[in-house]
């Protein structure tokens, strides 16, 4: 039963899955032209069939296999800098460059254990300040602005 | 053209033309060590600053920042893991490894030394043979480039170190996810489910760097704190000695010449060229079986192949009107924003021009070498900063290049999406450099099996009857997807 339920043979399950419900996604749609070679679904067809066979042979494979998942050491840190760092680029457009990159290096280094505020002040402000005015001031390839004010 | 060769020599020796050819040369190794920036945006970026320029400083200028973006994107590929350019993500295969053993300078050298002579001989080949080069690529239609992107997949079989299935499977995600967007066909919409933002398909740098580099931060975030402050030692590029090259020169040169012809073809690219060249590498180099483990013969036949594109790919564009690809398409714009009609009459009517260009191309892969490794000393100390700081700063230049890649913020959910789904396959033991090659060839892949189908009347067999060259690399692809299969099924391996 552990074997069945171990994150390797989730992970199989779950690309199985999403495999499956692309193929059925391809039926049912509407192109102008159903010509083998014309369809639009002829070659994701093609790779589909070939995803969900390969998925088919790993799952099978990882059923019967002992092999474990590589050990997460620090599961808070991780989640911190994989949950922060999709904030950022979420936020990026949005909120402009400068303000969220600041943040997350702040987020960032706090998690891999920088502690000296003012080496952390520094950075944050530093990296994301240099490529304001690199881009946006010098080379004129604006990156996404503030809501508050069109300098960062 | 020749007869033209002095007064070309003499433009490109004076202050104007030293300084572009040098200052060009210095940017292009920059911006393409920048990830995200690549070499297409490097040349659009320099692209106004030559609209005020002569023509032979103005073209010599972009080809300038164009070869050495191509060699600039192996820096961070090798030291950090992070492809600058599409072109370079075969080069992390093997450079970060070695880097990773302490023998990043020694990477380096050897990428340096691949894409000074894969450049060089491509800018050798561009004075010569541009008009018989122009002409075998006439002789390739769909059919033909269909077999050879054929032969160009199956280097996810001997890329995919630890599991083939798994390997192909990642190849058939990445070749799916190119899949998604216009279809390139009637241009209708695919696996879009109304999201609007789909239908240009995902951004093959932002998933690149998603799945190498953003994964890659997860990975150190989620180890101990006494692994976290490892990282890559180097002091700068240690040039590979004279009996190092033993055994590995029938390599290089076979990567160069693939890189050449790769590079007339159009529509393929240097990325492209790289993956072909790099299974063809793992096929019949005597060191074929380090291949993944950071053997020096995977970063010769990458790095010597995406650098002799460079010269190839200006064949088709100057002789024929044809780019190859992207930046030379830029490129082409250049020369008709500069009065100059790019076709089979251009070097009768441009000879000093076309000498200088030549030339001119020729001196700044030479540049290559001495810039190459200032630059990448300059690089060190950077690396030497603490882990913390790195990663993050990875991060944020990630946003910043792919947001420029195409200035749309949905790449950067594309990216960060393929962040976490690399971490979540990287932690199954997926290799990840097959699903990059399938979303790099998938798109040619796709387009010409099509095209063939319809030149054929859908009849697949006929794509071998009637096209000898399509045959031949056909067989080629069978024997390189089954002799590894044959091999690692005797030794019990396949899974």
């Amino acid at each position: 039963m552990q074997r069945v339920t171990n994150e390797r043979v989730l992970v199989q399950i779950g690309l199985l899955i999403v495999a499956v419900a692309l193929f059925a996604s391809t039926f049912g749609q509407q192109f102008s032209s159903a010509d083998l070679a014309q369809s639009p679904m002829f070659f994701p067809r093609v790779i589909l069939i070939l995803w969900m066979g390969l998925g088919l042979i790993a799952l099978l494979q990882s059923i019967r296999s002992d092999e474990r998942t590589t050990k997460i050491d620090s599961w808070p840190r991780m989640a911190v800098v994989l949950v922060a760092a999709l904030i950022y680029t979420n936020v990026v457009a949005s909120e402009g460059f400068f303000l969220p990159s600041v943040g997350f290096a702040i987020v960032c280094l706090l998690a891999f254990g920088i502690r000296r505020p003012w080496l952390l002040i520094l950075f944050a402000l530093l990296v994301p300040g240099a490529l304001v005015v690199l881009f946006n001031h010098t080379l004129g390839m604006p990156l996404p602005t503030s809501r508050f004010t069109y300098l960062f | 053209m020749l007869s033209a060769l002095p007064e070309a020599i003499s433009i490109l020796l004076s202050l104007e033309g030293l300084l572009v050819l040098t200052l060009g040369t210095i940017l292009g190794i920059v911006l393409g060590a920048m990830p995200g920036i690549g070499s297409t945006v490097a040349v659009a970026i320099i692209l106004p600053f030559t609209l005020t320029m002569s023509q032979a400083p103005a073209i010599i200028l972009l080809l300038a920042v164009y070869a050495g973006s191509v060699y600039g994107g192996s820096i961070a590929a090798i030291l950090i893991n992070t492809p600058g350019t599409p072109q370079s993500a075969a080069t992390c295969l093997d450079g970060y490894p070695m880097a990773q053993r302490g023998e990043a300078g020694l990477a380096l050298g050897w990428a340096t030394v691949a894409s000074v002579i894969g450049g060089l001989v491509s800018a050798v080949v561009l004075i010569f043979a541009a008009p018989q080069l122009a002409a075998l690529a006439l002789e390739f239609g769909p059919i033909e480039t269909f077999s050879l992107i054929l032969l160009g997949m199956t280097c996810i079989v001997s890329v995919s170190t630890g599991s083939v299935v798994k390997g192909l499977l990642a190849g058939m995600i990445g070749i799916f996810l190119s899949t998604v967007g216009g279809d390139p066909i009637l241009g209708e919409m695919r696996f879009t489910f109304g999201n609007w933002q789909l239908f240009a398909g995902f951004n093959l740098l932002a998933v690149v760097i998603g799945v190498f580099a953003l994964s890659e931060v997860f990975i150190r975030a989620s180890n101990q704190i006494s692994t976290v402050s490892e990282l890559v030692s180097f002091n700068g590029v240690v040039l590979p000695r004279m009996k190092m090259w033993k055994g590995r020169v029938r390599n290089l040169a076979k990567s160069v010449a693939i890189g050449n012809v790769i590079g007339v073809l159009p529509g393929t690219g240097a990325a492209t060229a790289a993956f072909i060249s790099y299974a063809e590498g793992r096929r019949s180099s005597r060191n074929g079986g380090g291949f993944g483990k950071g053997e020096p013969d995977g970063i010769v036949s990458s790095e010597a192949a995406n650098n002799a594109v460079t010269g190839g790919a200006l064949v088709p564009t100057m002789a024929l009107g044809i780019p190859g690809d992207a930046i030379t398409a830029v490129m082409l714009a250049t020369l008709t924003l500069h009065g100059i009609t790019p076709g089979p009459k251009l070097v009768e009517d441009n000879p000093t021009l076309i000498a200088a260009i030549f030339a001119g191309f020729f001196i700044i892969n030479l540049l290559l070498l001495p810039l190459g490794m200032l630059l990448s000393r300059v690089a060190a100390p950077i690396l030497r900063i603490r882990e913390a700081f790195m990663m993050t700063a990875i991060v944020i230049l990630c946003v910043v290049g792919i947001y420029f890649v195409r200035g749309n913020p949905f790449d950067l959910l594309v990216m960060g999406g393929a962040g976490v789904v690399g971490f979540l396959m990287r932690r199954q033991g997926f290799p990840m450099a097959p699903l990059v090659i399938g979303m790099v060839l998938g798109p040619t892949l796709e387009l010409t099996l099509r095209q063939g189908l319809i030149l054929t009347d859908g009849s697949f067999p006929a794509f071998f009857t009637g096209h000898p060259i399509a045959l031949v690399l056909g067989l080629a692809a069978v024997a390189a997807l089954l002799l590894p299969l044959v091999r690692s099924m005797r030794k019990g391996t396949v899974g």
